[in-house]
Parts: C-alpha cells; structure tokens; sequence
C-alpha cells in the first residue's frame, strides 16, 4: 500500500484510545507520520549521509611538551584548585593553545593555499566540502571550517599537548599538522626569546650606562691629577706636614742654641748666624703651612676638589660591578627560564580513515529520533486524553 | 460509524489542545491565587520573590568580590548566574509533591497529572524569566550592566536551561508521588548542585583537569550559553550542546514514561 494510503487511513488517536476495540484496525506505530518524521526520516537522511556522501577524513596527531619554567598560580581559585591536584597549564602552553586556534595560524598554514586545496577539492563530497553554498567561501567561513578541523587539547596531569588535525587526505593532515606543529614551535620560540631579551637587554643597557659613568669619573680623575700635579693632595698633605714638624725640630733646636749661647757666650761669632736661621725657618714653616691649608692654591683647597672626584670614581665604579653582577643574573636567569617545544611524537600519517564512524552516526541518529519520538508521542496522547 | 479522516483526526488533536489549554489555563489561575493568594502585591510575588533572591545574592557576591575567575563585572555574573539557578531549581521544588496536594483536582476527568506539573513548571519558568529580564532592564537602565551582545544566544540558552529543569522537575515530581526519598535526597542535592552549576563560575577559568569534571554536569552548558551571549566575546565560554540536548532528552523521555506510569495508579482522594 502507498505511504499516501497509508497515511490518510490512520485512525485518530482519540477514538482508538476511548475505544481499544478499535484500536485493531489500528496502523501499527512504525507506520505513524510522527514516527516517521521523528525516526524514519532523519535515520534514512542519516543513512543516506553517512552510506554515501560522507567523505573519509584522515585525522593526523602528534604529541608535545612545552617546557617552560614553573609559574606561581595567580588567582585564589587557581591555588586551591593547584592545590588539589589540578595545575594549570603554563604561559606558553596556553599560548600555543591559543594560537592553533586562530586567524593568524589559519593564515601561515595557507599561505601557499595548501588548506584552501585540501579543503575544496572536488574529490570532497558536496556536503563536505568547502566553498560550496553550505559552507559559504569567504574567508572568515574557511576560519571556521578549519576549526572545524583542528582540536588541540592540553591534558594538564601529563602536561602533554595533543594536537589532532582532519584532512581529506592522510597527506593533507600530516602536512597540516606538521605546518602548524613548526609554527607553534617558533612562536615559542619567539616567546622565550623575547622574554629572555627583555630582561638582557635592560641589564645590559644599564652596564652600559654604567661604564659610561665609570669611565668618565676616572678621565676626570686623571685629568685633574695631570693638571695639578699631585698624586693624592692627602698624601701630599703627609708629606708636607712631615717636612714642618721635621723644621719646627730644627727651629726649636737653633732657638734653643741661640738662647744658650746668648746666656752662656754673649759675644759667639755664632749668634748672628744662628738668628738667620731661625728667621729662614721661620719663614720655611710659615709658607709651608700655608701650602696645606689656606690661600687659594693650597692643599686642602685642592683636596676638596679631589675627594669629590674621587668619590664619584669609586660610586661609578660601584656601579659598574653592580650591573655586571645583575646582567650575569639576567643571563643565567634567562638560561633557566627557557621554553621550548620538545616533540614527543611527530605528526602522524594514518592509512586508515578514523572519521566518519558510519554506523555510529547511524545509530546515534535512531536513538535521538527514538527519544524524540518518545517523547513526542507522550505529549501527544496525553493532549489527547483531554476530551469535551 | 464513518472512517477517520485525516482532517477529523487534526481536528480532534486541535480540539484536545483546546481543552489543555483551557485546564492548564485554570490550574494556572488555581496555583498562582492559593500560592500568592490576593493579599498585599498578590501574584506579583510570582516574579518578586526570585527578584529579591537574585538582588540579595547580587549584593552578597558584590560584597565579598567573589572568586570568579574572570574580569567580568560581578553585578552582571551574579545576575545570569544566580536568575539560572532560580529556573532550573525552583521548577523541581514546585513539583516534588505536588501531586499529593491536588489529588482532589484529579476527580475532574480533564485534569491530568501532567497538566498539573505542567502548570506547576509554567508558573515557575514565567517567575524566573520575568524577574530576569526585570532586573536586567533595571540594570542596564542603570548603567550597571552592558546589554546582551547577542540577544538570541541568551534566549536559546535560557530555553535549554528552562526544558532541562522542566523535565527534572517533572522526572523527580513523578518519582516523588512514588517514593518520599525524593523529596528528602532532592534539597541537599540542589544545595550540592549550586556551586557545582557553573552559575559561580567561568568553566574557561578553571584548570583543564577540572573543566572536564565540571562538563559532565549539564547545567553548566546552559549557564555558559547564557554567558556568551550575554557577554560576547569577553568571556569564553566552554560549553557542548551535543551533550546538554540529548541528556535533557533522554532526561524529558524518563519524565513522561514516569509520569504516564504514575498516570495508571493514581487515586484521587
């Protein structure tokens, strides 16, 4: 009998539920429209799909570790959660995860039109394909196909990134996943890098810097002891000072044989002699003294000037050390904070389709409509219950 | 007798709708007058309990500038959170016992057992949404909140959510008429369920070991549909519809086998 027949035959639902004698000349429920837009339908549609139209899709994997330094959990959610057991994942792995994910991974992979061609090729079914008018053409669609077609999942226990890409084509996917695997290597890379020069450069510049000062302090040093002529204006000082004590010995000494010889022998032809002396010493003492401290030639005046410049010399040169220590710091911590992308294993070329899995989107197809319909028919008979 | 014709038969479905919908209509009626009675603001109550429920926890999370895991503005994460809490929790509430309570309705031969939890459900749904989208406005006319980015997204999700608790509700409310367990397991489990719901949380703030566990429970996806279309592309939501509708379904399907087998044995009183 025609389904038309069939259907234009079937019993309301009321009388045969007020009457269950009649419910015998009932269609069964297979043959009801409900269970035929509900179950029938969407299975056939199903079958048809996945027993025909649907392309095979290769799915390549691979496997890799991003090292990066330990990272302290920022947010008080984050510790409990770290605390529990649950750590999460570091900068660069989430970077990386981001990346797969986005226009600009889209854009480097098919800067050579390779997805374009994987996707849109006309060995790809219809339905499949991309281009067509279900899936549109424009770039941001091709965006989302690809998505589509990329999952990268960080398992956070094993620290391990997964990522799976489906293709058409067992070569297509493993090209594609090789590509995208070499771009998130660099771009952590580039990270790491990035992160390590930030810091060289700021201690670098600074020992720059500091070299700089350093240097001129001691120029100015130099230069002011070429000009004056002095070594070390407090050594000098010594020196000087060593030499008036040294006079004032000999002046009090003649001033004394002076006195003596003025007391003992008035008339000693030694007298005179003895007075030019002290007169000479005299002035000797008075004009050193004066070279140390005092008039504006002096030594102390000159010290002035020299402990300044030899202050700024040694803070200069203090400095320098300092900077040299902290740029030796930034190096070795650079070298322990490097990150890297260590493959664990490399894209895979697989020799058999994984994807569709037929009979499962088949089945899967059933039991919703199964459900549906359950469900549907429920809410119907019970509407139905309901009678003036 | 003469043979069924198609157009009789749609005729006799229409006409039995008709009358649902006139029985749901009373039930309705019936439910919000002997809930709110017509006392003080009467059936505005439907509406501004779960209002004032929504602003106390807005107002206590505000406070204690809550761990939520995100930049989000706490006024608006309290909002979606806390008003998704209210629909797919109150909805079993309503329901776990409600049978008993009307077995006197059931001498009328058009009253049916769903239609009671039916309008039950219904009264519940029309509460929760009314005082969403209130303090919604009321906030964004405020200045508080930015308004949904994507409108659409925020209907589907609270949709999703509403079928959800409606066929929880109706599950647990058949399942209460048969055993009292229900009723007791069921307060302690929704207070469990709250912080577990995803209404306290971003799942994309979370670690991936966690986010996995949290995705098993399906309240979760309907919170974070709501989210993003609420909040756009600020907050990334994590969320898998092809694990929400077909649990709610397998989940509605257990409610109408559990409400027709109830159906066979009920006495009214």
């Amino acid at each position: 009998m025609p389904i038309k027949q069939v259907l234009s035959a079937t019993d309301g639902g009321s009388v045969a539920l007020s009457d269950p004698r009649r419910s015998v000349r009932h269609k069964p429920f297979f043959m009801k429209r409900l269970f035929l837009v509900a179950v029938v339908l969407p299975t056939s549609i199903a079958g048809l799909y996945f027993g025909i139209f649907a392309s095979d899709v290769y799915i390549s994997d691979s496997h890799f570790v991003v090292r990066s330094p330990a990272r302290q959990a920022d947010s008080p959610l984050g510790v409990i959660l770290s605390a529990g057991g649950f750590a999460g994942a570091s900068e660069e792995s989430s970077a990386v995860l981001e990346y797969v994910r986005s226009r600009d991974a889209l854009a480097q992979t098919d800067s050579d039109g390779l997805l374009t061609r994987a996707f849109s090729a006309t060995s790809v079914s219809w339905f499949d394909r991309f281009g067509t008018l279900l899936r549109g053409s424009t770039r941001e669609h091709l965006f989302d196909f690809y998505l589509g077609k990329v999952s990268i999942e960080n398992d956070s226990a094993l620290q391990v990134t997964r990522l799976a890409v489906k293709a058409y084509t067992a070569t297509d996917a493993q090209e594609i996943n090789r590509r995208l695997l070499v771009q998130a290597e660099k771009l952590v890379n580039r990270l790491a890098e990035r992160a390590r020069d930030d810091a060289i450069t700021v201690a670098a510049s600074e020992v720059r810097d500091a070299q700089a000062v350093a240097r001129s302090a001691a120029l100015a040093l130099s230069r002011f002891r070429g000009r004056e002529g002095i070594l070390d204006p407090a050594q000098e000082a010594d020196v000087r000072l060593q030499m008036v004590s040294k006079l004032q010995d000999q002046l009090v000494a003649a001033r004394t044989q002076l006195q003596q010889l003025q007391t003992f022998t008035p008339q000693a032809t030694q007298i005179p002699f003895l007075r030019t002396r002290i007169k000479s010493l005299e002035r000797e003492i008075a004009e050193q003294t004066g070279s140390i401290a005092g008039g504006q030639t002096s030594l102390s005046l000159t010290a002035v000037k020299y402990q300044q410049l030899r202050l700024e010399n040694d803070l200069a040169e203090k400095r320098l050390a300092a900077a040299l220590g902290s740029l030796e710091e930034a190096r070795a911590e650079a070298r322990r904070k490097r990150a890297y992308v260590e493959r664990i294993s490399e894209p895979s070329l697989p020799d058999y389709p994984r994807e569709p899995r037929r009979m499962r989107g088949v089945v899967a197809t059933l039991l919703l409509g199964l459900l549906v319909w359950g469900v549907l028919s429920a809410l119907v008979a019970g509407v139905k219950e309901h009678r003036d | 007798m003469a043979r069924a014709t198609p157009i009789v038969r749609d005729a006799s479905l229409r006409l039995s709708w008709q009358v649902q919908l006139r029985v749901l209509g009373a039930l309705l009626m019936r439910e919000t007058l002997t809930r709110y009675g017509r006392h003080n603001i009467g059936f505005l109550w439907l509406f501004v309990e779960p209002m004032i429920f929504t602003l106390g926890v807005t107002a206590l999370w505000t406070l204690s500038k809550s761990v939520h895991g995100s930049d989000l503005p706490i006024v608006a994460f309290a909002l979606t959170g806390y008003s998704s809490v209210l629909l797919w929790r109150n909805m079993p509430g309503r329901c776990i016992g409600a049978l008993k309570g009307n077995l006197a309705l059931m001498y009328h031969r058009n009253v049916k057992v769903l239609d009671i939890y039916l309008a039950r459900v219904i009264l519940e749904f029309a509460g929760a949404t009314m005082s969403f989208s209130a303090l919604g406005t009321l906030f964004i006319s405020l200045g508080i909140l930015e308004p949904p980015q994507d409108f659409l997204k925020v209907v589907a999700g609270w949709l999703l959510l509403a079928w959800f608790g409606a066929a929880l509700a109706i599950f647990l409310g058949a399942l209460s008429h048969r055993s009292e367990l229900v009723d007791k397991i069921w307060h302690p489990a929704a207070y469990l369920l709250f912080p577990l719901s995803g209404s306290a949380f971003l799942v994309a703030a979370l670690p991936q070991g966690a986010q996995e566990i949290v995705l098993y429970i399906p309240t979760v996806h309907g919170i974070e549909l709501v989210r993003e279309g609420w909040f756009g592309d600020r907050a990334r939501a994590i969320y898998d519809l092809g694990y929400f509708i077909p649990f709610t379904l397998v989940l509605s399907a257990l409610a109408m086998l559990q409400v027709r087998r109830i159906a066979r044995f009920v006495v009214p009183e």
